[in-house]
């Protein structure tokens, strides 16, 4: 766990930190250099311990720097009004952004809720047309369809929907895409090898090298986003058997995946399934030597690729100052920062991911899925619970 | 002199057989506000359907979760008593070294919140923990597993307890000693006179604190989800997570039914209750050489409640990532905002749990029963949905103050009134009636003998349940984040904010701040109680 390497760990992360430091020089460097479709980014001068917020659109990173293209905030409208933003994403990864977004303009005022994705759809839900919030920001595209199902949203303005592909956002127009997760599997380089990772997730049970050493989190949304494709690739018979399967080989439940990509790297476990950012996370922290590394299956459930997005309220007061802030989540700077801090997959084509990360188009997520289908969790939840995972 | 008065099913503990009007309509105000947003509840859940709700009700997993759930919260509340109940005679009863100082210590476990409590003992115990490592040069290649039923029911136990711990402090603090000396004056030992004097005295306050510590165990999800123990407000949680919420409601009721079913038991336990003189505690037992183990034990229990999240909290602080988000960076403002909310429920909920737990204690009947049971439904929903419920009724009538302390602070009112009605209700058990029937014959008014003579003698159980509402207040979660105003940010929401990204490094700061305010906000409650150690 962390802890342990505030313990054992000290030299590692000595490494990482005087790694880090280094390319932080090198990235003021590559700062002053305009992004490759000559729209200027903003320089920064600041010192590699610096407050990060000066870091915002500077393309440093603690796996190296580089520039950023896509299109600045400063081409975008300018923000004025008050915003009441339903935050199911944290305030520690995201508050930064919004507090610059805001200090950029004098005359906006941004109210974030910060919660969890899912008690803010259930708060939503429950104040119905009295609610205040003008935009919800998810996690996940599940809460997104929840809202979008339950009529809770207003379509998006084409040249927004414009910024991402086509099946980063809802089809309807509902909601978009902001920043990309690909499921994936952390696997302990010490006990396995590439290699042993199957690139098929069906045929995990049959591995005898995950026996009593893997981790999974059934609570987590991503984990039921999982299954619930699985439930539409393989059907709910070949589903049962898979969890089923899975619990025989004694799989170790953990109330996170951040948790389970500790665990991996802890040696507790040997592989397990979680988001691909959160190894990302684990590796910033404990420097490239700690033993855990990505690989991730082709073509299947176990390779879906989900977001985390924004959709305008049916109840926004001003839906073009809603539909603007949602743009902003779109620029250069707000792609760059979350490759750069969340260490997840700018879904903007012009900005690249950060770290030991294959780009987006080297992945290979099950083409028979669209996202909003992932939002019908009730089957699933149904399949978790007679299989006794949950 | 020591009277004793029996409380029979009958009823003769008080010669006015109706209640004030005056009280019984303040009493019954406050179980309207209780039950108003509770009604939305019923409402909801109901709306699910009776095939869903059977089919849910009937899944074969119900069985296994509500067992689990029982086993969960019996051992626990009997541990909690097994812990709470010696710890209040030591630093009551005793020349217990240091006494005020393990006053405060004993009591601020309840400031953790129990998920940062049971990540913390997974952490530091579980496999591959700091513990084991430390352990392995020695040999030591394997620690009894954390996970499941025994980790819950110890962290669970470490931070309830003091429920049971406050309100028999307080408990003893009023009661008379005459009748223990007496007791030894009839050449009763030690345990025999704890046993036949004081245990019954401080019986209706024992359980009060056992049925507070049992009803937080039930409504608790972060302890067991990261323990890994599958009970209904895992099940709850699930549901809320996958967009179910009306399911989750209906679930919620579940729980609603359990604890009524438990609040009988409890009042069936309960029993008799003596009503005796109180204020005249004076001497205190000599432990002699068995000082220094007591002091071993509050010791142990607040050593592991206390310095087993700090030291790992604090292990992380080094470990944060380079870049730490300017939005984790502590700030004093937390801290009032935490103190602020919280010693306004506090207050509140006294002052609302007054009638409440007078009437209940005083007369007998159907309606005092009813107020005072009503009272603790709030506390038995798990805090999100009572939160949710408040968000409906500030949402839809309440729009002026949605989003604002005042909605917040009602919720923690509504969350937390058992808390001073449990404390209050033991506290008025131990007034002997006929001391403000004297006060009446001398010529005070009816609210004149309750102001001079009752609330003096009930003051330890008065300040007893603010202490306790003040301090759940103050790790409060999940409503909190339903209801505060935007950037109303407080330590316990501070703290989630860092746990909940990863960076528990940052989590260690505010909550050696939560704990440090906590004393000493607890220092000046027992100041007000009128603390009679030198």
């Amino acid at each position: 766990m962390d802890g342990a390497s505030g313990t054992s760990g000290g030299p590692s992360r000595r490494r990482f930190l005087e790694a880090a430091a280094a390319a932080g020089i090198i990235g003021v460097a590559g700062c002053n250099t305009p992004g490759s479709d000559g729209t200027a980014t903003e320089t920064s001068t600041a010192t590699p311990a610096a407050e990060s917020s000066e870091q915002i659109g500077s393309g440093r990173s603690p796996f190296g720097d580089r520039t950023v293209s896509g299109v600045s905030m400063s081409e975008m409208p300018d923000l004025s009004g008050e915003l009441t933003l339903y935050s199911g994403r944290g305030e520690a990864l995201v508050g930064e952004l919004i507090s610059y977004i805001e200090d950029l303009y004098p005359d906006l005022t941004v109210r974030p809720l910060y919660n969890n994705a899912a008690e803010l759809v259930s708060q939503l839900e429950t104040e119905g047309q009295n609610s205040p919030g003008d935009v919800f920001y998810s996690v996940n595209a599940g809460a997104l369809g929840a809202l979008e199902n339950r009529g809770r949203t207003q379509s998006l303005p084409q040249d927004v929907l414009e910024f991402v592909p086509q099946n980063f956002r809802a089809d309807s127009g509902a909601w978009i895409g902001t920043s990309g997760r690909a499921r994936s599997v952390p696997y302990n380089t010490d006990v396995l090898s590439a290699s042993d990772v199957p690139a098929d997730i069906m045929s995990f049970p049959d591995e005898s090298a995950f026996e009593d050493g893997f981790g999974w989190a059934p609570t987590y949304s991503s984990f039921q986003a999982f299954i619930t494709a699985m439930r539409l690739l393989e059907g709910e018979s070949a589903t049962r058997e898979w969890l089923t399967g899975m619990q025989e080989l004694g799989a170790s439940q953990y109330g996170d995946e951040f948790q389970v990509a500790r665990a991996v790297a802890d040696g507790e476990i040997s592989a397990g399934l979680t988001n691909h950012y959160y190894i990302q996370r684990v590796l910033a922290r404990r420097g490239l030597s700690a033993p855990v590394r990505t690989a991730f299956t082709q073509n299947d459930a176990g390779a879906i690729f989900n977001v985390a997005g924004a959709c305008v309220l049916d109840t926004a007061a001003d839906t073009t100052l809603a539909a603007n802030f949602v743009r902003h989540l779109l620029s250069a700077e707000a792609q760059d920062y979350f490759a750069r801090t969340t260490f997840e997959y700018p879904l903007v084509p012009a900005v690249e991911p950060i770290g030991r990360l294959p780009t987006i188009d080297e992945l290979n997520p099950p083409e028979e899925i669209d996202l909003s289908q992932l939002s019908d969790l009730e089957a699933t939840i149904d399949i978790l619970r007679e299989t006794g995972v949950l | 002199m020591a009277t004793e008065h029996q409380r029979t099913a009958d009823g003769d503990t008080d010669d006015d057989a109706s209640p004030p009007l005056g009280v019984s309509i303040a009493a019954a105000a406050v179980a309207a506000g209780v039950l108003l947003p509770v009604l939305w509840l019923f409402r909801t859940g109901l709306s699910v359907g009776l095939t869903e709700s059977l089919a849910l009700l009937t899944r074969p997993t119900t069985l296994q979760v509500f067992v689990n759930s029982a086993v969960l919260v019996v051992l626990s509340t009997a541990a909690c008593v097994l812990i709470g109940v010696p710890l209040a005679y030591l630093t009551v009863r005793t020349d217990i070294p240091f006494r005020r100082f393990w006053t405060v210590m004993v009591s601020l476990p309840l400031v953790i919140p129990s998920y940062v409590g049971a990540f913390a003992f997974v952490s530091a115990f579980g496999p591959q923990g700091g513990f084991q490592r430390l352990l392995a040069p020695l040999g030591v290649a394997k620690i009894p597993e954390i996970y499941g039923l025994q980790g819950s029911v110890l962290i669970l136990t470490l931070y309830t307890y003091p429920y049971v711990y406050i309100t028999a402090r307080a408990s003893l603090k009023s009661m008379d000693t005459t009748l223990i000396d007496a007791a030894r004056t009839l050449e009763h030992d030690r345990w025999e006179t704890f046993r036949r004097v004081t245990l019954p005295q401080i019986r209706p306050a024992v359980a009060a604190g056992a049925l507070l510590s049992g009803l937080y165990v039930l409504a608790d999800f972060g302890t067991p989800s990261i323990m890994r123990y599958d009970v209904f407000t895992r099940v709850i949680f699930v549901e809320f997570g996958s967009f179910g919420r009306d399911t989750a409601i209906l679930l919620s009721l579940q729980l609603v039914a359990v604890t009524v079913f438990i609040l009988w038991l409890e009042a069936r336990v309960r029993g008799e209750e003596r009503t005796t003189a109180g204020g005249r505690s004076r001497a205190t037992v000599s432990l002699g050489r068995w000082r220094y183990l007591a002091m071993g034990f509050a010791a142990l229990i607040a050593g592991l409640a206390l310095v087993v999240p700090v030291a790992i909290l604090l292990s992380w602080v080094g470990t944060g990532s380079a870049s730490v988000n300017q939005s984790l960076a502590f700030q004093w403002s937390y801290v009032s905002n935490s103190v602020l909310v919280a010693a306004a429920a506090a207050a509140v909920a006294v002052v609302a749990g007054l009638p409440v737990a007078y009437l209940s204690a005083r007369y007998d009947g159907i309606l005092p029963a009813t107020f005072e049971r009503i009272s603790y439904v709030g506390y038995a929903v798990p805090g999100v949905v009572l939160g949710l419920a408040l968000v409906y009724f500030g949402s839809q009538y309440a729009t002026p103050i949605y989003q604002t302390l005042y909605l917040l602070v009602f919720a923690y009112v509504i969350r937390f009134l058992p808390q001073s009605v449990g404390s209050l209700r033991a506290s008025f058990l131990s007034v002997d009636p006929s001391l403000p029937e004297a006060a009446r014959t001398l010529g005070q008014t009816s609210a004149g003998a309750f102001r001079h003579v009752t609330l003096p003698l009930v003051a330890p159980g008065l300040f007893g349940g603010a202490a306790l509402v003040f301090l759940t207040t103050m790790k409060e979660l999940p409503a909190t984040l339903l209801l505060r105003p935007s950037g109303f940010t407080t330590l316990v929401t501070h703290i989630w904010t860092a746990y909940e990204s990863g960076y528990f490094g940052q989590a260690a700061i505010p909550a050696l701040v939560l704990l440090f305010v906590s004393g000493l906000s607890m220092l000046v409650i027992l100041r007000q109680e009128g603390y009679d150690v030198k």
